[in-house]
């Protein structure tokens, strides 16, 4: 079945209203048959839907609504009397605009968030939070970039049992270190502005391409992908620490600035630019999520037979797991956000989607579900190295103010100038 | 499963039927009867897709009312007057009209590259000149300002797609390989590639018929790749347009849904939904040409083809500002003259001289990096030497129309007839009365001029007299024709910097490069 969304036409034929004239067609196409047609619906199990009440649930999102707009998921909430209502836009942008009329809001992290019930709470309307499945935040590529990566001495491959490595672990610090000039660690910059593909691939033996390198992220102002990065770079780039203090932060963002902003306007919707099959052409690596590039090796292993040998990920040598928080803002959307936090079917269908749960992340390697899930579909499965440094994130203020500096933000609602 | 959801769909309604008539309303009332009607703000490249809108209101029950504006991409628009804007690119409003389109639902319906095509013995000429056959823009700019190439495009002040293709090609000629940044645009480098563009529209469709209605005019037309190949499906042309999409990279234009006024988002949600769908755009692919945004949709062949590497896009508003007045009104040709005041002094002998002869060369096309293709000297422009000594020793002026002129350049600059001392105050305030004289003859042009020394001022005026005589001259004169020196040799960089700064212009150091690089680094500085 093709991703595409409007898939699910049964349970939303029960609430929808279809305009006069299909209903009319539809009245005379069914007429003559009002047997077999209910006698298909039992069939189908779905006799009881059209006479239970069910509640449209009112949501704003993110990357999130992958999971929502899921036909199995929107299944399993039909099942439990549920439909979601999306309005899709970046999780900090969520935070920044009017909930009114909203049941439940979901960021896809933690940021966002805390300035949503923080907000609220203040406002003496607090708000209840869900963490439903966590991913981590990750550098998608293409092989052909990756390798030239790991020939630069920058990124190096996951071992990998059989066939291409499809996980590399990217060396955070040297990454950036190529944004700023430098080839080796205790260089001065050699190059002002940073090295062009071209400059570490110059007989084009992977790449052609006079760009500059760097990950390109949605825009920082909205998302929280791209706020989530920026948090790495400060971590990665003051010696793999978060600021402590305003002045810090502040002296920290504009050291950083220069790393994240060098892509110039930033286009929305990373994921979907990375799976198209111009991705490679519009930007050769893409912050965006696991759960985003598993669910499109799991979706390519069942329509093709294979997993997509051209899609890889780098996943910084300095990680970070989003957390991202379903608010509830009314009582229907804290019944919503309990069921797709414990019910089991929804759960499993999370992992499905690449998403890890929460509870078997605690080691920071893969759930044992999921590892078993890719290894049945023969999908590799990503390791992690216990190497690797886990980020912190600075405290909330502090990021946000951040985010204002690399990312010249306008003021949040409300906020005095 | 489609056809089990139109049994389904069968079986419910027949469920409802037998119901009471609570339900009955639960599965029809409210106001679904009466389609909703969305006005738009549409930019012209989007009429092509006015046909389906018959079908996109049958499916969802939204009847979007398109109306096409020539500035729809360049205005903030009217949230009173419109619910939703369909561009073909919100760029140029994201950094104008922030405020105004912050934060909005967007969605991206289809893209298409800005490429060039050419005409197929315009294509094989350029390719046979460069390694590899793989074109770049940089080789389109000296195209351009050899006349070879005489191309079409939108304005970029009023069209997002004339737009795309400037900041593409100034990217190209800054080759930073980043965003531009106002430093990389402080100088104009695109006067040899403005040189080719004989062409132009206000909107790409405008531009589109303009080419195919005045093919003797341009033999290019630097445009959205989905025009290109849906003008040459046409039987519009005596020759179909090669695309080519030159190896420096491309800006893409994404054709994003904005919602502007968000009480209408349930029937926004349909729309994109609908719009996202496979079959939705599949049609839309054979009707406009442009790639998909859905990843399962099978492309057309044409389509398959790489875009090409995408170009940073400039993220600050100055940058855009400084190349738009820089390119100016496409309409009207520009005339640039410069004025080169060479030292023929004695000490100029040798080496030097021969570095000064290479320069010129290299300007007139010898020099085939993709910075000495940018700057080089173009069709139309008016050239100057003076050459001086303890006076002026020559003077000769040409309108560049093709190899002959550069020629009479180059023996000018080639001829002995050294000075034995160096005025070069006197010489300065000899070139501002030629340029006081050929402003005068024509005040739309911009003049500029090149003062090269290796010495020190050792006769006529002193630096102070040209100094009181420059501030004698004509406004225009004295405000608007800079001075760019060239410091070379023994020449006393404080002084040559001071003339620069009392003119407007800006020293260069010849001494760390070559004349040849500094020459390049001050071309296009008007």
């Amino acid at each position: 079945m093709p991703e595409n969304r409007p898939v699910t036409e049964e349970p939303r034929l029960v609430v929808t209203r279809p305009p006069r004239r299909r209903l009319r067609r539809a009245l005379a196409l069914a007429l003559p048959v009002p047997v077999i047609g209910l006698v298909l619906l039992v069939a189908g199990g779905n006799l009881l839907l059209p006479l239970r009440q069910v509640v449209t649930i009112e949501a704003k999102m993110a990357s999130k609504r992958d999971f929502f707009q899921d036909p199995e998921v929107e299944r399993l909430l039909m099942k439990h009397g549920f439909r979601v209502h999306i309005t899709s836009m970046g999780s900090r942008e969520i935070a920044n605009q009017d909930f009114e009329g909203y049941d439940v809001v979901f960021p896809s992290g933690q940021p966002a968030a805390d300035l949503i019930s923080r907000e609220r709470a203040e406002a003496n309307r607090p708000v209840l939070l869900y963490r439903p499945f966590v991913s981590p935040i990750v550098l998608a590529t293409y092989r052909n970039y990756a390798e030239a990566l790991v020939d630069a001495k920058v990124a190096s491959a996951q071992p990998t049992p059989a066939g291409r490595p499809m996980y590399y672990t990217l060396e955070m610090q040297k990454f950036l270190h190529l944004a700023r000039g430098i080839k080796k660690d205790g260089d001065e910059p050699r190059k002002a502005g940073g090295y062009r593909w071209d400059e570490i691939d110059p007989d084009e033996e992977h790449v052609r391409n006079g760009n500059k390198i760097l990950a390109q992220t949605s825009d920082i102002c909205e998302s929280n992908s791209a706020g989530t990065y920026l948090g790495l770079v400060a971590f990665v780039e003051n010696q793999n620490d978060a600021p402590d203090d305003e002045q810090e932060a502040a002296k920290l963002a504009q050291k950083i600035k220069p790393l994240l902003v060098e892509q110039g306007l930033p286009s929305s919707e990373r994921a979907e630019t990375y799976l198209s099959p111009d991705g490679q052409s519009i930007a050769p690596i893409s912050v965006i999520y696991e759960h985003q590039f598993l669910a499109h090796q799991i979706r390519h292993q069942a329509q093709k037979g294979s997993a997509d040998d051209e899609r890889v990920l780098l996943y910084p040598s300095t990680r970070f797991v989003t957390e991202p928080q379903l608010v509830a803002l009314t009582g229907d959307g804290a019944r919503l956000g309990e069921l797709v936090s414990e019910d089991p079917e929804l759960q499993h269908r999370a992992m499905e989607l690449g998403f890890r749960a929460r509870n078997t992340n605690s080691g920071g390697t893969t759930g044992d579900e999921l590892t078993e899930f890719l290894t049945e579909r023969h999908i590799p499965v990503p390791t992690t190295s216990s190497d690797d440094t886990r980020a912190v994130l600075p405290p909330l203020t502090l990021l946000e103010q951040m985010i204002k500096i690399v990312g010249d933000c306008p003021d949040r609602k409300g906020e005095a100038k | 499963m489609r056809r089990r959801a139109g049994l389904l769909k069968a079986g419910l309604l027949t469920l409802c039927l037998a119901l009471v008539t609570a339900v009955l309303t639960a599965c029809s009332g409210g106001d679904a009867d009466e389609p909703v009607r969305l006005r738009v703000l549409a930019s012209p490249d989007l009429a092509v897709l006015t046909p389906l809108l018959g079908e996109l209101k049958e499916a969802t029950g939204v009847d979007l009312r398109l109306d096409f504006r020539p500035d729809a991409e360049t205005k903030a628009p009217d949230r009173a007057r419109y619910d939703l804007a369909w561009l073909s690119s919100d760029r140029y409003l994201r950094l104008t009209a922030k405020s105004a389109v912050q934060g909005l639902q967007r969605t991206a319906t289809m893209t298409s590259p800005v490429v060039i095509g050419l005409r197929p013995d315009v294509a094989r000429k350029l390719r046979a000149g460069v390694p590899g056959s793989r074109l770049t823009w940089a080789d389109i700019a000296d195209a351009a300002a050899t006349g070879t190439v005489r191309f079409g495009m939108a304005d970029p002040r009023h069209s997002a797609g004339g737009l795309a293709a400037l900041v593409g090609v100034a990217t190209a000629a800054a080759g930073t390989g980043g965003a531009l940044r106002p430093g990389d645009v402080s100088c104009d480098r695109l006067r040899g590639f403005r040189s080719g563009h004989t062409l132009t529209a206000d909107t790409g469709p405008a531009l589109v018929d303009a080419y195919a209605d005045h093919q003797d005019r341009a033999n290019a037309l630097i445009t959205y790749e989905s025009d290109l190949l849906a003008l040459n499906a046409t039987d519009r042309l005596d020759d179909r347009l090669e695309v080519v999409r030159p190896e420096d990279g491309m800006v893409l234009a994404d054709f994003p849904l904005l919602l502007l006024d968000a009480s209408h988002r349930a029937a926004y949600a349909e729309v994109t939904q609908w719009l996202q769908r496979d079959s939705t755009q599949q049609k839309i692919m054979q009707r406009t040409l442009r790639r998909p945004v859905n990843t399962t949709v099978t492309r057309n062949p044409q389509l398959r083809e790489p875009v090409g590497n995408a170009l940073y896009f400039p993220d600050q508003l100055e940058v855009i500002d400084a190349l738009l007045n820089d390119y100016g009104d496409p309409n009207r040709p520009a005339t640039d003259q410069v004025v080169f005041l060479l030292d023929f002094s004695g000490s100029m002998r040798g080496d030097r001289m021969a570095g000064l002869r290479e320069a010129f060369a290299d300007l007139s096309g010898a020099d085939s990096t993709a910075s000495g293709k940018f700057t080089r000297f173009y069709r139309g422009e008016r050239l100057t030497v003076i050459r001086f000594g303890g006076r002026v020793l020559e003077e000769k002026t040409v309108t560049v129309t093709g190899p002959k002129d550069l020629k009479t350049l180059a023996g000018t600059v080639a001829r002995g007839g050294y000075g034995d001392a160096t005025a070069v105050w006197s010489a300065l305030d000899h070139g501002y009365r030629t340029a006081a004289r050929e402003l005068a003859a024509d005040p739309d042009r911009s003049v500029s001029l090149v003062l090269m020394t290796d010495g020190e001022n050792n006769a006529g005026l002193a630096y102070e007299d040209f100094v009181r005589r420059h501030q004698a001259l004509p406004a225009a004169v004295r405000a608007d024709v800079p001075t760019y020196p060239v410091h070379f040799g023994e020449a006393d960089a404080g002084e040559l910097r001071r003339a620069a700064a009392q003119t407007g212009g800006r020293m260069v150091d010849a001494a760390d490069s070559s004349l040849s690089e500094a020459f390049k680094e001050i071309r296009g500085c008007h």
